[in-house]
């Protein structure tokens, strides 16, 4: 047995660097700052009296449990239609997107225009278009051209061009020079050195984010429905005015189901690609 | 002089035919799909521009009625406020969520997996469709909003923060559980430093999520501006959905302004 060391005899541990210290009292600042506004908006925001709000969820309850244990299995064969019909919705719609994003996004790309300003035109539209509420475009087509999936598709197809519009000049913009260089070395011309160096390049690239775009697409589908666009979105409203948790619960499982499969498929498909 | 001459100058060698099969399968595959989707939705892109529902004639209508403006702001107001609480609350239940999640913090397997079927189940519902459910069960108004807003934060976040925590170097982790540190310890020095930067941009980035969200959860009756252009569009108040939208649109657009650059900032 040697010498007994006692903890209090370890000596302190250094204080932290300044930079650290600094930071730690950012986040406590910024932590109690957001506590402080959270209860200045709960003060200020119209929210029911607690008195109702807890009466309301004890008469709801009981129907929402009975519904989510039991749900109707007859409304199968039209929740599988509706979604069939959302997923198809959300084919279409990636591919109106992918079609007219792959023309915009060369208008956005700096490299191929030679310089970032003639660019930038190009990159505001973009993000205005990415801005813009997709289920507001969806109003619009609905109050234009009538319910139906038509109106949900070009929504989808239009909004989807922000997104896909923005990955794809970020592709383009990254490629390599050289097979460029190359082929203009060799004599080929501006069509030349598209087809045979800046699409092969991007094509994956664009092949994978459309992909994602698609799993983005299929869950916005499912409830561009619910101003009258198409798709399960359309059975599932009504069923809520009136409350039919059964049949709710069985719209709800085939969409987290679709949603789940699709998502799981489409990642893998991705994984391969790039 | 024919015999070695090797390929004829200008003409590429052709690529191996099994690449060229497969290629051309997962075309006809790609094209088959889109020709039966067409078909099923019986999309109709000439519907848009027949007769008295032109498309563009309908875009004049919408031209925005400015002495609207003054019933806006309020509205707007709650709208900001709903995506402040479910930002608030999405983030405080998502923390812990995260860290039951990560293979490297997990408590034990099941309730990894548990957690993270809980949060696949919460992504896959979208936020709109969170507030169509909630405004049957939680009364009209902006609370069924805010909880929506609550549950795709998790969702969103947890996913975000638990992909981040997964990949930190796992040294410090090792080196406190090697020092007899308790579970709480090991992530509140281990981790919490490792990934706070990344976690407030994600933050940020789903305040950002929720406020596009906010303007629109009101259309099926969980408050906010939406609300406003629910009851605008059912008198066929088109200038005043004009308006409501040009708002809608500048709200968003600033608010992404300042999150990016907020972001840019901190990493």
């Amino acid at each position: 047995m040697t010498a007994k060391t006692q903890p209090s005899a370890l000596p302190p541990l250094p204080r932290p660097p300044a930079a650290m210290r600094r930071n730690q009292a950012l986040m406590v600042a910024g932590a109690i700052g957001s506590v402080v506004l959270l209860v200045i908006v709960l003060i200020t925001m119209d929210m029911p009296p607690w008195t109702r709000v807890v009466t309301g969820l004890q008469r709801s309850f009981p129907p929402l449990w009975r519904g989510f244990s039991r749900p109707d299995w007859e409304l199968f064969p039209l929740a599988f239609n509706a979604m069939t019909e959302t997923f198809f919705m959300a084919i279409l719609g990636t591919i109106l997107g992918g079609v007219l994003a792959f023309s915009l996004a060369f208008l956005a790309s700096g490299n191929l225009l030679g310089g970032t300003r003639w660019a930038l035109p190009g990159k505001a539209i973009l993000v205005a278009i990415r801005t813009f509420p997709e289920i507001l475009l969806a109003i619009i087509f609905v109050a234009a051209a009538g319910p139906g999936p038509t109106a949900g598709i070009m929504a989808m197809g239009i909004h989807s061009i922000g997104f896909l519009g923005k990955i794809f000049s970020d592709v383009i913009e990254g490629i390599d020079q050289g097979p460029m260089e190359a082929i203009r070395a060799s004599g080929g011309n501006q069509l030349h050195v598209f087809i045979h160096s800046v699409v092969p390049q991007v094509l994956p690239e664009f092949m994978s984010n459309l992909l994602y775009r698609f799993e983005i697409n299929l869950r916005s589908a499912a409830v561009l429905g619910l101003v009258g666009a198409g798709g399960i979105g359309g059975p599932l409203i009504q069923r809520l005015q009136f409350r039919r948790w059964d049949e709710i619960s069985m719209l709800l499982l085939v969409i987290i189901a679709f949603v789940v499969v699709v998502d799981a498929i489409s990642s893998r498909l991705r994984r391969n690609l790039v | 002089m024919a015999a070695d001459a090797g390929p004829v100058p200008g003409t590429l060698p052709r690529p191996p035919l099994a690449g060229r099969l497969r290629s051309l399968l997962t075309f006809a595959i790609a094209a088959a799909i889109v020709v039966i989707a067409y078909r099923q939705t019986n999309f109709n892109i000439a519907s848009l521009f027949e007769g008295t529902s032109d498309f563009f004639k309908f875009l004049g209508r919408l031209a925005p009625d400015w002495s609207y403006l003054p019933s806006v702001w309020k509205p707007l107001i709650e709208t900001l406020q709903i995506a402040y609480v479910g930002t608030f609350f999405g983030t405080l239940i998502a923390m812990p969520l995260i860290f039951l999640s990560s293979r490297n913090t997990a408590n034990d397997p099941i309730s990894m997996w548990i957690a993270r079927i809980l949060l696949t189940v919460l992504r896959s519902i979208p936020d709109l469709l969170w507030a169509a459910l909630l405004v049957p069960i939680l009364v009209v108004g902006p609370l069924p909003g805010a909880v929506a807003l609550t549950m795709f934060t998790i969702g969103v976040l947890a996913k975000l923060g638990s992909e981040t925590v997964e990949a930190i170097d796992p040294g410090p982790l090792e080196a406190l559980r090697a020092s007899g540190a308790g579970k709480v310890a090991t992530i509140v020095f281990a981790v919490v430093p490792q990934v706070a930067a990344t976690m407030i941009s994600y933050i940020l980035y789903s305040f950002e999520i929720n406020v596009r969200a906010s303007v629109i959860i009101g259309l099926v009756g969980a408050g906010g501006i939406g609300f406003l252009l629910q009851v605008r569009l059912n008198f066929f108040d088109y200038t005043a959905v004009g308006l409501i939208i040009v708002v809608i649109f500048a709200v968003v657009l600033i608010i992404d302004g300042i999150s990016v650059w907020a972001r840019s900032k901190l990493i």
